[in-house]
């Protein structure tokens, strides 16, 4: 495979959330993944899925966060799905805006590989803005919370 | 409401699966006969099933045999036994993966380990209902505290997925298979689920509750809410497999307990080879919802991560991380 194929392709996944590609061409194959096999890092948990209609791509995340307002950011720990509460019939979600919350107190959930995960506030304070829609994929170091 | 200690005399004399008259009963008790029968309409309603046959007094329905701390700790191995801080075995809770999510909070012991006979709310994913009907399948869960956050544990789901599969294979039990990521299914049917729920700072340490829901018996009364194609042990073991009852409850923990106390040094690539080998997805067609969003693909194996691949119809491998998984109807 040309080489300067396989750079654009590098790029092109780097521009989306896709964990990972592999793409034959006759008898050759390619298998791009953002992330090494060899170790498992832990932040080796890939992105759930490319979403095709608005992708939060690294770049798009990063600007973001430098439009957030100030205050504390809580960023996501994993790769995962978002969960603002505790059960899809939960009358109330974790926390709402404008909400006062202690350091320690649920935040959300994250939903990796049917591992729930609770997220805590690390810091306590009222929070200011949520930043994720409930059943959202998130991607590693993505801003959830603003506490100020 | 708590099962009482009249109720809890009941079932064991009741546990053998032969009749016992009402008198017997109410004498033992020392309560009238129609106190017994208030006791036994409560019973039921936590999932038991009478016969009741005038002359010869009340049966239940299927033979019991009661968790017990000796019979677990007698086949309970050396390096489990050695794993394990606390052990309970609760007649009636309300969940055991909220029970020790909840002590979590209050105590460093690790590892804890929560058997009960009956979940008034046994849960699986996302608040959906484990049918949790009293005393003849497994609900137990394992409060285990890590030292690392939760990233490092990210594949542990997988890795209890094996230990389950291998200690049904020392029970007898063969032609069990996983279903991504760690759903154990027997010819196309669940026939048990398990949950993690994690909690702790970012950067760790964290702790785990490993919460495994195990089929042995269900009363196609009580079975009636699932949604799912299901089945119990009893349909796939010759003999009744309530008699393996605490047997099966320790093998289980002589194969989780190590792996879930290693898990941190071991990661799931020791386990990666081993989960294909039971992988009862690869080459399906299925459907994964996550959000709002369905993606359709055929299922091409897990990753070293763990994640699940699907090839797109343009041939196109991605990677999974989460997502409801279904089978494509055939």
């Amino acid at each position: 495979m040309d080489i300067r194929k396989i750079k654009k392709l590098i790029e092109i996944i780097e521009e989306s959330d896709i964990a990972e590609i592999e793409i034959s061409e006759g008898e050759e194959s390619v298998r791009i993944s953002r992330y090494s096999s060899s170790t498992p890092a832990p932040v080796a948990i890939a992105a759930p899925a490319a979403t095709p209609v608005s992708p939060p791509s690294p770049s798009s995340v990063a600007d973001s966060s430098e439009q957030l307002p100030a205050g504390h950011i809580v960023k996501s720990p994993m790769v995962g799905t978002f969960y603002s509460a505790a059960s899809p019939t939960a009358t109330s979600p974790f926390v709402k805006v404008g909400q006062s919350v202690k350091e320690g107190e649920t935040l959300c959930i994250i939903e990796a590989m049917k591992i729930l995960n609770q997220i805590e506030a690390d810091k306590s304070g009222v929070i200011k803005q949520i930043l994720v829609e409930n059943a959202q994929p998130v991607e590693y170091d993505q801003p959830l919370f603003i506490i100020e | 409401m708590p099962i009482s200690d009249s109720q809890k005399k009941i079932v064991t004399i009741l546990a053998d699966g032969e009749f016992h008259s009402g008198t017997e009963l109410a004498d033992t008790l020392d309560i009238s006969r129609s106190a017994i029968c208030k006791q036994l309409n409560q019973l039921i309603e936590f999932g038991l099933q009478f016969n009741a046959v005038s002359g010869k007094g009340y049966r239940l329905e299927s033979a019991l045999q009661l968790l017990s701390d000796r019979l677990i700790k007698k086949h309970l191995s050396a390096a489990a036994q050695s794993l394990i801080a606390e052990m309970e075995i609760h007649h009636c809770i309300h969940s055991t993966n909220s029970y020790l999510v909840e002590k979590s909070r209050q105590t460093k012991k690790t590892a804890v380990v929560c058997f009960a006979e009956y979940q008034t709310a046994g849960k699986g994913r996302r608040g959906r209902e484990w049918v949790s009907p009293f005393g003849s399948n497994i609900y137990l869960s394992i409060l285990y505290q890590f030292q690392q956050g939760p990233a490092a544990i990210s594949g542990l789901s997988l890795a209890v997925g094996v230990a389950v599969i291998r200690a049904l294979k020392d029970c007898g039990v063969e032609g069990v298979g996983l279903k991504w990521p760690n759903d154990i299914f027997w010819q196309g049917k669940k026939l048990a689920g398990i949950l993690i729920e994690v909690s702790g700072e970012s950067s760790g340490p964290c702790s785990a509750v490993v919460g495994l829901g195990l089929n042995l018996y269900l009363p196609k009364e009580k079975a009636k809410s699932i949604t799912q194609d299901w089945v119990d042990l009893s349909q796939i073991l010759i003999g009744h497999p309530v008699k393996i009852r605490n047997r099966l409850a320790a093998t289980l923990l002589n194969h989780l307990m190590p792996i879930i106390a290693n898990f941190e040094q071991d990661t799931l690539l020791s386990y990666l080879e081993e989960w294909r080998k039971y992988d009862c997805m690869k080459g399906r067609d299925v459907q994964i919802f996550i959000g709002q969003q369905t993606f359709s693909g055929t299922v091409k194996g897990i990753d070293d991560n763990g994640l699940l691949l699907l090839t797109d119809e343009r041939g196109n491998v991605r990677a999974f991380s989460s997502g409801e998984v279904s089978f494509s109807k055939t």
